[in-house]
């Protein structure tokens, strides 16, 4: 039974990512992009990593490809994607596809050292069995243990770099006009019981409060 | 039988009885669709002061099916410019996610059905209510492909609503739960459920309760959060272009939403299948209790759909982000201090 399903996701799996690189409208990359993450997901469940699974399919499925799908499905659609640009850019967009090939190749060889470093090993293990009590593995309990006592500082790292990412995304949006004038006027101590935009017929028909 | 065990039922029962199980849970969500639909027309038709359907059958009663007759039999047609394979996609997409969600809601404790120890419940997931954002977050996909795939504008602006509503939202909802996790110290929600014996968490977690229903409101694109919808501005959203068995579905799908929604506010606030006062029935109306106080939530679903207007989409923006999340995050916040310090 576990071997179908890891059939099927691995075909998942692997259909998605190269349906992202071959697709040629970005839609559907991204769209096979979402298939990709999904599949993944179903061979962490196979690996009894029910959290990793979860967290997979709410933050990449349900909130970044939710974003790209946003964005994508906005401003693209256009016929002539990355791939027809390149291709028609001359000199630079060959230097480019050299430069490509070869990175990719690096990366090729690097996942292969570390597949066949760590996979042959493991390819003929069953896989952490369940087991009651609160220290099994791939539970949240026990990960959450994990994050705040041995992984402590990584942790509060990481979270520390992505607030900081949060706080530039906003900086810089601000700068190109993304956020209008009106949000940089301070708050009337009047207004505080009701903020603003949340809904006057004066709003509504775009005169603010005098 | 203690927590941890609970959790593992899932795992050592027979795989028929799982089998089995999935079959009763998709029949009785199947049978509960209609009658929600009857009971939200017939009480829109009182608050309206008008009597809602009352020709087929006895009191309006077969309307539902009627109605699903009508659709099933209706011609499949879709839009010249759509994308067949994702617009025939999208509603199996939705139905599907639906029916996965409501699997987790407990129906009742393990029951001993002719000497098979059988839990009145789909799967109790380890994960528990990451498992139903998980399908929320899929479920997504079924409003969006279903809008983008329509290829018409009123399609495309309600499925786009639909994604900012969804992802506003969404974060409120998973705080809300945070407070419930903090004071159970479970994610499993039959553990949840056995942690309120002594006091529902309505009572301790009225704020969390408040913020989950409303998230609810809106995670489940109904009024006054429809904008998805939107019937006076977008035609019907993101289902404007669908027609038939493909309507049904997005119909069906909405309204197990709701249900799933009324259930897990039930299991995490409204204390599962616990009766008040101590009363401690048999086994065989731990669903009733459920279904009942189910209802009482679906009820208010209802209610409010009759009652207020529809938001402004700006206001529904502003209210999820600067009212509602701020709000969720601050409970979250007391309620760990909270426990934290009492234990």
């Amino acid at each position: 039974m576990s071997a179908v399903l890891f059939f099927i996701a691995a075909t998942g799996v692997i259909t998605g990512a190269t349906g992202v690189v071959v697709l040629r409208d970005a839609f559907y990359s991204v769209l096979s992009l979402v298939v990709h993450l999904i599949s993944l997901s179903v061979l962490f469940l196979l690996l009894r990593a029910e959290f990793v699974a979860a967290v997979q399919v709410v933050v990449y499925a349900g909130a970044v490809m939710v974003l790209y799908v946003f964005v994508v499905a906005y401003v693209g659609g256009e016929a002539d994607s990355l791939g027809e640009r390149l291709r028609g850019a001359g000199p630079i967009g060959s230097g480019l596809r050299r430069a490509g090939a070869i990175i990719g190749g690096a990366l090729l060889v690097e996942l292969l050292i570390a597949l066949l470093g760590t996979g042959l090993e493991a390819i003929e293990g069953k896989g952490a069995g369940y087991s009651p009590g609160p220290r099994t593995f791939g539970t949240p309990a026990y990960i959450g243990n994990l994050l705040l006592t041995r992984f402590l500082l990584t942790f509060e790292i990481a979270s520390f770099l992505l607030l900081i990412a949060a706080v530039g995304g906003v900086v810089l949006a601000r700068r190109r006009g993304g956020i209008g004038e009106e949000a940089e006027d301070a708050m009337r101590p009047l207004e505080l019981p009701r903020p603003p935009g949340t809904g006057t017929m004066a709003e509504g028909v775009g005169r603010s409060v005098p | 039988m203690s927590v941890g065990l609970m959790s593992l039922v899932g795992y050592y029962e027979p795989v028929w009885i799982q089998i089995l199980k999935a079959l009763v849970i998709f029949a009785v969500a199947l049978q509960l669709v209609p009658v929600v639909l009857i009971a939200e027309r017939k009480l829109l038709g009182r608050f309206q002061g008008r009597y809602g359907p009352n020709r087929v059958g006895p009191y309006g009663a077969l309307q539902p099916m009627a109605d699903i007759l009508k659709l099933l039999t209706k011609e499949q047609f879709r839009p010249t410019t759509s994308v067949g394979l994702l617009f025939a996609l999208a509603p199996v997409i939705s139905i599907l996610t639906a029916v996965a969600a409501f699997a987790i809601i407990p129906f009742g404790d393990v029951q001993d059905i002719f000497g098979t120890k059988v839990g009145l419940y789909g799967v109790d997931v380890s994960i528990g209510p990451l498992y139903l954002f998980a399908f929320g977050a899929v479920a997504f996909y079924g409003i969006m492909l279903g809008g983008w795939s329509s290829g018409s504008k009123y399609s495309f602006l309600g499925a786009m609503r639909g994604a900012a509503q969804l992802i506003s939202y969404e974060v409120s909802q998973g705080l809300a739960l945070l407070g419930v996790i903090f004071t159970a110290q479970t994610l499993s929600l039959t553990g949840i459920v056995h942690a309120q014996a002594g006091m529902w968490y309505i009572v301790p977690q009225f704020v969390g309760f408040l913020i989950f229903l409303v998230a609810g409101f809106a995670e489940t694109n109904r009024a006054p959060f429809d904008l998805t919808e939107a019937d006076a501005e977008l035609v019907g959203g993101y289902n404007t272009e669908f027609g038939g068995g493909r309507f049904a579905s997005y119909y069906f799908a909405e309204y197990l939403n709701v249900l799933v929604v009324a259930g897990v506010v039930t299991t995490v606030f409204l204390g599962g299948w616990l009766l008040p006062f101590g009363i401690d029935p048999p086994g065989w109306v731990d669903p009733i209790v459920v279904l009942f106080k189910m209802s009482l939530i679906t009820f208010l679903f209802i209610w409010v759909r009759a009652t207020l207007p529809r938001l402004r989409y700006d206001q529904l923006m502003s209210f999820g982000w600067k009212v509602l999340l701020p709000l969720a995050t601050l409970n979250a916040l007391a309620t760990a201090v909270l426990v934290v310090v009492t234990h």
